[in-house]
């Protein structure tokens, strides 16, 4: 839906419910909508806290949500005296080379598919095709690419994250720049060449330049699930030159003695990036959150 | 999934020639050879492992690791667990987003920032929820029994994701928070790309809500709430990231997942027969619900 109609609905909804709905309908509505807010920040501020408060503040009885005095002894103890400064350099490395390889790939994959005619529907077979790769649960592949990348020596490497994720985002990036080489006219190419451009020359000098925003859009997507994977990563590296941060932190968690503050700290390095990113990609969250299935 | 339109065939014919393919066949070749090695290759692999026993010269083709499975109770309870854990959170959310959407789909101050503050908890990296539930759920100095320690309540019970009988309710909490607010943004997106006509008409007829609601906005909103409910239902049969965070399974087996299971027995007792007989049991599982939802789908589309 383009935003002129969205914008046409909303006000004329506005006419047509500003009679029906009282004052105090609103006012519950808002209520409702800030305690989902709450609800939904709540734990996450929680969290920051504790990664800014001293240990008597942290065990403190009630909760101290609110009053409690500042410290980022956390964060350098975690970042520089402990190896989370290594993860997030793996992790922030794995994400960048395996979004631009799986980006690279599926866009001209995407633009074969989505603009040349192929015989007995092989457009919408493999498309089908590439989608399904994307649908079995990862804990699947989980075990054949251990024994794959143990045959390979490639086992804690960030080599084999690289791979493993670019594989991983391929389907994801074909059906959402399919979506977007679709929504273009094919005039647009033809005119091109009738400028004397060849088919490759139109794909660069006339149709990337135009799907940019959705290149952009699918590229965060890809990071955002790169940063965020674990399940692969836990799989497929255990040493600390190989590791990212989410496995990082898991192998901390899990172990009796924890050092919440140290946890909490590298939890918001994070989650902070990933916000940003979101916040990026707001416009494109439904269609990349169903893989394209809906153009929100 | 919508339909490829279809190409050229109404227009005339064009000087450029779309239907010779060669350039495409050069376009997707380096995807599919990458998928082919990466997703197609293990699944063989995969299934070499899961039909065979022993090792170098005695490795021979069986059935003995599905035969296992089957009288396995401990993964006939991960089983369990899993489909419990996905029912009751699928429901949760679904009501919860759906209420959500409908109470958003209406011009607001502040809505778009409303939803963006609604969707933080989704993009947060799985690990990260984990991390700040058993924040959160620590018995001793986790913010809920604190908060309610402080309101006089006795917390001593409320020991969440350590007790056998409230861990399970835990993740699945967790999940709901999480993720109710994915079914709100794809339900949200699917009002508001409804068309104005119907309900004109419904209010020229004289229509209650309740009617507009379950006579157009339901069925208007069914496609919507399928590929919600789908891409939903796939993750939550697959959990692994946030149960492996809060309780590794435990306390005992109580939150053990298939995923779980499957990676104990690969990773931890190094049976990847078993590991991987028992992948294609969960993958048949999600390929049978997942099919359920698409025929549905394509019901809707036809209809």
């Amino acid at each position: 839906m383009t935003a002129q109609t969205r914008q046409a609905k909303l006000s004329n909804q506005n006419g047509a419910s500003s009679m029906r709905q009282s004052r105090r309908a609103r006012l519950v509505i808002y209520i409702t909508l800030i305690l989902a807010v709450v609800a939904a920040l709540a734990p996450v501020y929680w969290m920051l806290t504790i990664s800014l408060k001293s240990e008597v503040d942290q065990f403190a009885s009630p909760p101290r949500w609110l009053l409690f005095s500042p410290t980022l002894a956390h964060y350098a103890e975690a970042f520089v005296s402990r190896s989370f400064g290594q993860y997030l350099a793996t992790s922030a490395t794995v994400a960048v080379l395996s979004t631009i390889c799986s980006v690279t790939l599926g866009t001209f994959a995407a633009y074969g598919l989505a603009r040349f005619r192929m015989p007995a529907k092989l457009n919408r077979r493999l498309s089908l095709w590439i989608l399904s790769t994307r649908m079995f649960p990862p804990i699947v592949s989980a075990v054949p690419l251990f024994m794959m990348m143990r045959d390979l020596r490639l086992l804690n490497t960030m080599a084999a994250l690289v791979i493993v994720y670019t594989a991983f985002n391929l389907p994801f990036v074909v059906w959402m720049m399919r979506g977007f080489f679709q929504e273009l006219p094919r005039e647009l190419e033809e005119a091109a060449m009738v400028d004397g451009d060849s088919r490759l020359g139109a794909l660069f000098r006339i149709i990337l330049p135009l799907v940019v925003p959705g290149l952009a859009a699918t590229a965060v997507f890809c990071l955002i699930m790169s940063w965020n994977e674990f399940l692969l990563a836990l799989v497929l590296t255990q040493t600390d030159a190989a590791m990212t941060l989410p496995v990082g932190i898991a192998g901390r968690v899990t172990q009796y003695e924890i050092k919440w503050g140290v946890m909490s700290a590298a939890g918001v390095v994070a989650m902070l990036p990933i916000l940003i990113f979101a916040m990026a990609v707001q416009r494109y969250l439904v269609r990349g959150l169903s893989l394209g299935a809906v153009k929100g | 999934m919508s339909a490829q339109p279809s190409p050229t065939s109404q227009k005339k014919p064009t000087r450029w020639r779309w239907r010779e393919p060669s350039l495409a066949y050069v376009l997707i070749a380096p995807t599919v050879a990458v998928l082919l090695a990466l997703s197609v290759y293990p699944l063989i692999y995969a299934v070499k492992v899961a039909f065979q026993s022993g090792t170098g010269e005695s490795t021979h083709w069986t059935l003995e690791h599905f035969t296992r499975l089957l009288s396995d109770g401990f993964f006939l309870a991960a089983l369990g667990h899993t489909l419990l854990y996905a029912a009751a959170a699928l429901t949760f959310e679904f009501l919860l987003g759906l209420g959500l959407a409908l109470l958003v789909d209406r011009p607001l101050r502040g809505r778009g920032l409303f939803r963006a503050l609604l969707l933080v908890p989704m993009m947060l990296p799985p690990v990260v929820v984990g991390v700040v539930w058993r924040l959160m759920l620590n018995p001793d100095f986790g913010a809920i029994n604190g908060t309610l320690r402080s309101v006089g309540f006795n917390t001593d019970m409320l020991t969440w994701t350590a007790s056998p009988k409230l861990a399970m309710l835990s993740v699945i909490a967790v999940d709901v928070w999480q993720w109710t607010p994915f079914i709100f943004l794809v339900l949200l997106a699917g009002l508001q790309a409804m068309p104005q006509e119907p309900y004109e008409a419904a209010r020229l007829d004289g229509s209650s809500a309740w009617q507009t609601f379950r006579y157009i906005t339901l069925p208007l909103l069914k496609p919507a709430m399928l590929i919600a409910l789908l891409l939903r239902t796939m993750d939550l049969l697959r959990v692994f990231d946030q149960i492996f965070i809060l309780t590794e399974g435990g306390p005992g087996f109580a939150t053990e997942t298939v995923s779980l299971y499957i990676y104990r027995a690969a990773f931890r007792f190094f049976d990847f027969g078993y590991a991987a007989a028992m992948s294609f049991v969960l993958l048949i599982i999600t390929n049978l619900i997942s099919a359920g939802y698409i025929r549905l789908l394509q019901r809707q589309e036809a209809a």
